[in-house]
């Protein structure tokens, strides 16, 4: 065989192998059963609590990443190592520890107070948000930092000779430069809070109609049995993922102005 | 005017210690050292995207150097340009205007002579990764001068670009700073773009100012062996000097053996009988004598017989390589085209060769 025939016949198994996987799912789903499930209450519920918590998720972890992200990429100062190298926590560590983690921070003296005098976080839809954001805020930051890094810090010099604040030469030149990875990460870290579990269900618990987002009601359907309900979830589930890979796929484009 | 005193710089592994430099209002003042010396840093810290260690910037009477890089009125063209690539031409070039909020129309008519100047009317609605080398020189200059900054940087302006290019932007340069008159900073290693484009020149060699000066005394009198080295300068001997007469202002010069008389004020510094200096004589300035040619008599102060040992096609000169017979010293002499067709020489021929008194230069 040769070397291009081996390499692309690893592309395909790979293919094929996910492929089956999905199509697998069919084999035990009816049209009438899916729609079924589909517009069941506890199914729409999920869907319309993980889109919530996943977009308020990603949109706190953009909020703190973009600045973090462009502070790493640009300034020089101490300690900087230190914090990228925390950064990859939420990478290398479980999710579960993740969310037992949080669990038990809400234990101490500090996380009761927040508790009790702001907002309630455990087994409660805030929990959701979270524990997704604790899992995307690192990976957010790492990877608008990707963007930034491309950026030649030499257009911001240049802006600001020209007469640009620090905070308008970021927003006029770097944010429109950068904005197609920032695009991309945003969708990215949506798609991953999205199907993020382990943190999500150590925090907020399992409660359907209350803290059951679309992975959690996999799990469920699936420790109950309900084989229909568990597939039509992960389809929805796959279905999301899919648009959100291609939207990142149709941002990768080139740039007009390339 | 911009003063600039005292400047120091510590930053890894460049240390810029008490740099000063003037620059007088509509001068091209080029601060030429070899790459990697710290220029780049120079100009960051007058603009104001680094802090110097120490040291003071006067813009006119305005001192600046607390001031961020907004408010200080300096442009700054750096060597990648960094023209923005998601704005057209024309939004490049109307860039400063805008973030100044300086109002649009006052400078439309200045923008537009400056358009028509640099040729690039028909490119004000390309965007800059559909220009030339020589095209995106142009916007980032104009770019640069259509707010009209008290000071313009420019680093390595000519750097990169295809010789015909370098030639044209090198040219565009010149012309755009006689009709519009901008105060100039322009960084370069390149000796040859500094004495074409300056009126003055501060070689910067070691994190220090090594000499200032207009070019012409630059390159004709460095101040010592490393400017005149930098600057390219061939023939350059260690002397002694073996006698003074104060009386004429003449000297005479040891170099193996071989004895030179010069005027006095030709030397940089004090003459001591004894002391030993760089002797420094300028390849253009000597002259091949013909034999049938008589020779006049300043000339005749130093002559010098010898062998060619070489010569080299320059394209616009030819570099002959003259070897004298006694202290068999090498000379080499630059001779333009036209003289070098009727001297008939060849390598191997034995000729005289006269110094011209301005081809020579001390420098302890």
């Amino acid at each position: 065989m040769s070397f291009r025939h081996t390499m692309l016949g690893a592309a395909v198994c790979l293919f094929i192998f996910y492929l089956g996987l999905l199509l697998s799912l069919f084999y035990f789903v009816s049209g009438k059963g899916f729609w079924e499930v589909l517009i069941h209450p506890g199914t729409l519920s999920a869907i319309r609590l993980s889109i919530t918590a996943a977009t308020l998720a990603t949109f706190f972890a953009v909020a703190i990443g973009l600045p973090a992200a462009y502070a790493l990429s640009r300034f020089e100062f101490r300690g900087k190592r230190i914090i990228d190298t925390f950064l990859e926590i939420p990478m290398i560590m479980s999710p579960i520890a993740l969310g037992a983690s949080l669990l038990i921070f809400f234990n101490t003296p500090l996380g009761e107070v927040i508790q009790k005098e702001g907002i309630f976080f455990v087994f409660e839809v805030p929990g959701i948000v979270l524990a997704q954001f604790a899992t995307i805020a690192g990976l957010a930051t790492r990877l608008i930092k990707s963007s930034l890094d491309e950026i030649s810090p030499r257009y911001e010099a240049v802006a600001r000779s020209l007469g640009s604040s620090s905070w308008q030469a970021f927003y006029r030149i770097t944010l429109p430069l950068a904005l197609k990875g920032l695009i991309a990460s945003v969708i990215l870290c949506w798609a991953k809070a999205l199907g993020e579990f382990g943190a999500t269900v150590t925090l907020a618990g399992a409660m359907p109609g209350k803290t059951e987002t679309m992975p959690i009601a996999i799990f469920t359907a699936l420790a109950s049995a309900n084989i229909n309900k568990t597939i039509v979830l992960i389809i929805i589930l796959v279905f999301f993922g899919l648009c959100t890979l291609y939207a990142v796929r149709l941002t990768g484009g080139r740039r007009r102005y390339d | 005017m911009i003063r600039i005193e005292g400047l120091s710089i510590l930053f890894e592994t460049f240390k810029i210690m008490g740099l000063d430099i003037t620059i007088e209002e509509k001068e091209f003042h080029s601060l030429l050292g070899p790459t990697g010396c710290g220029k780049t840093l120079i100009l960051e810290s007058i603009m104001g995207l680094r802090k110097p260690t120490k040291g003071k910037i006067w813009i006119g009477e305005r001192e600046v150097q607390t001031l961020p890089p907004e408010r200080r009125e300096i442009s700054y063209v750096p060597q990648d340009l960094a023209l923005f690539p998601h704005l057209s031409v024309r939004e490049n070039i109307f860039y400063g205007i805008k973030a100044r909020n300086l109002d649009k129309q006052d400078y439309e008519d200045y923008v537009q002579l400056q358009i028509e100047e640099m040729k690039v009317g028909h490119l004000l609605e390309r965007y800059p990764a559909n220009l030339s080398g020589g095209e995106k020189k142009r916007v980032a200059l104009l770019r640069a001068l259509a707010s009209k900054p008290k000071l313009l940087l420019l680093d390595e302006p000519l750097s990169g670009l295809d010789p015909a290019i370098k030639v044209e932007i090198q040219q565009l340069l010149k012309t755009l700073h006689s009709s519009f008159n901008p105060t100039i900073l322009c960084v370069t290693h390149d000796f040859e773009e500094a004495y074409f484009l300056s009126d003055r020149i501060t070689i910067f060699m070691d994190g220090k100012a090594e000499q200032v000066g207009k070019k012409d005394d630059i390159f004709l009198e460095p101040v010592s062996k490393k400017v005149a080295q930098f600057l390219g300068a061939r023939n350059l001997y260690r002397a002694k000097i073996l006698s003074k007469d104060e009386f004429m202002q003449r000297a005479t010069l040891e170099v193996d053996g071989l004895q030179f008389s010069m005027p006095m004020q030709l030397c940089r510094d004090s003459i001591e009988v004894g002391k030993e200096v760089d002797l420094f004589i300028r390849p253009e300035e000597v002259m091949i004598i013909r034999k049938e040619k008589p020779v006049k008599e300043s000339l005749k102060r130093n002559i010098l017989l010898g062998k060619i040992m070489d010569i080299t096609d320059k394209r616009r000169y030819q570099l002959i390589n003259f070897q004298t017979m006694e202290g068999k010293i090498n000379i080499e002499i630059s001779i333009p085209n036209y003289a070098f067709r009727n001297l008939d020489l060849a390598i191997g021929k034995i000729v005289n060769v006269a110094l011209r008194e301005e081809s020579l230069w001390v420098m302890s």
